[in-house]
């Protein structure tokens, strides 16, 4: 489960963020999915992600390359890949519904914005997996700004107490937005920590 | 996950890496609480921690049971021997166009123990199944955390399990929209009991026009949802339509 739905965050700094999972469903249609996974690999790369990456290698920014990350995918592969602009999830999807390859297609972000690509790309959507909020000892968390960072993380591999440090690294002028953000990135190893908005919040909580 | 006391030179490098703070540093030498540590394999992988000193390991018992449930439902590099699925659920909503595991008249519900950030024991889980249990509810046949199930109908975890801490553990089961209101008013109440967090989702179809189905019932139960979620598109072939 990739966590997705659960990003916090404000309508505003959620705008540009997009989760694309590219899912065969085992047992069903994941044999011979390799080689479709791989075409659509190489769209993703020509469009250009915010971060990529899978179990078996990590993501591009812990050092996966798009050729690893092709190169062994699995038995049952998946694709999950974060994108920062809309117009390009839209030529995405608009690609992978021509390839007909039949794979399953979800995008995490606003849901007025996702049924906006929808629409565009003339595609009537199936189901929704909504966040109905966190529940239990909610005291007990770390406070909002932080887990706006850690709940980009797909499997809670971000540690509160790193990003709390590299904000604080960034604050006391120690670090760039840019290293702080890739730093927070790499141990997400699904490939869904939106980099870009992290840079983006951490300038905003400095300022 | 062990660090090797020998090699480690108290850099503190690991240190802020630990999900849930189990590395400790003392004496000039980090260890791991290893009654805390979660398996996740985080601080062992080496283009992201990057010990200098290349100290940190796997613990010995780490594929046996009862320590293996760690790793298995907390590090996503692990693939569930059970299920073929890399992950803790199960595919859920990512290819419910294809497996029509929520159908139309029923919503799909998930409860990811333990996130963000807390991590959570199998028996705070078994707070939460032994509740609905209560109710009637069939646990997901396909999610792992039902293979760890001593008894599905009670909601009852094996003595393994109940030993073991994980970073999450997700109780999936699909309801019809009907039983909606009571499942999620038991899940409200097995809240205020439970020593940890959980994110809850809710799977639902959409109309064909993109309506939430639910919305109006899960606002007058006094649910909000977030404004962002995740939403299949309905590419997957061979589609499921009912």
């Amino acid at each position: 489960m990739t966590h997705s739905l659960h990003r916090r965050g404000t309508r505003e700094n959620l705008k540009d963020d997009f989760v694309v999972l590219i899912t065969p469903a085992v047992g069903i249609n994941h044999n011979d999915s390799k080689d479709k996974l791989i075409k659509i690999l190489n769209k993703i790369l020509e469009l250009g992600p915010n971060n990529i990456g899978s179990y078996e290698t990590g993501t591009v920014y812990s050092g996966a390359t798009i050729q690893q990350i092709k190169e062994q995918l699995s038995e049952t592969p998946r694709v999950r890949c974060c994108f920062d602009n809309p117009d390009k999830v839209e030529e995405l999807v608009a690609f992978i519904k021509e390839s007909g390859c039949g794979l399953s297609v979800t995008v995490s972000g606003l849901i007025d914005d996702v049924k906006a690509i929808a629409a565009k790309t003339d595609i009537s959507p199936h189901s929704i997996n909504l966040s109905l909020g966190t529940f239990g000892k909610t005291e007990e968390l770390p406070e909002y700004v932080v887990l706006e960072f850690v709940t980009m993380c797909g499997h809670g591999m971000i540690s509160s107490k790193l990003v709390e440090k590299l904000i604080d690294d960034v604050v006391k002028g120690r670090m760039s937005f840019e290293k702080a953000a890739m730093l927070m990135a790499q141990p997400c190893v699904c490939g869904i920590f939106n980099a870009k908005r992290a840079e983006e919040l951490l300038d905003k909580y400095v300022r | 996950m062990l660090i090797n006391t020998e090699k480690c030179k108290g850099c503190g490098i690991c240190v802020p890496y630990c999900p849930v703070g189990a590395i400790k540093l003392e004496d000039k030498k980090a260890y791991i609480e290893i009654e805390e540590c979660l398996e996740c394999g985080t601080c062992g992988r080496n283009n992201i921690v990057k010990c200098p000193q290349n100290a940190i390991g796997e613990t010995p018992d780490l594929y046996q049971r009862p320590r293996s449930i760690r790793k298995y439902f907390s590090d996503p590099m692990a693939y569930h021997v059970e299920t073929r699925v890399p992950g803790r659920g199960t595919e859920e909503v990512k290819t419910n166009d294809v497996t029509g595991r929520v159908k139309k008249g029923e919503v799909g519900i998930g409860i990811e123990v333990g996130r963000p950030c807390l991590g959570t024991s199998y028996t705070e889980v078994e707070k939460i199944t032994k509740a609905l249990a209560d109710i009637g509810i069939t646990y997901e046949a396909d999610n792992p955390l039902t293979s760890l199930m001593e008894d599905p109908i009670t909601g009852t975890f094996i003595e393994d399990a109940k030993k073991s801490k994980v970073v999450s553990a997700i109780i999936e089961f699909t309801v019809p929209v009907s039983k909606m209101a009571k499942t999620l008013e038991v899940i409200k109440e097995v809240s205020k009991e439970i020593n940890t967090v959980f994110s809850l989702d809710l799977i639902t179809r959409l109309d064909s026009d993109g309506g939430i189905v639910v919305e109006e019932e899960l606002r007058s139960l006094g649910f909000e949802f977030r404004p962002n979620a995740k939403i299949n598109l309905g590419l997957g072939s061979p589609l499921r339509e009912e």
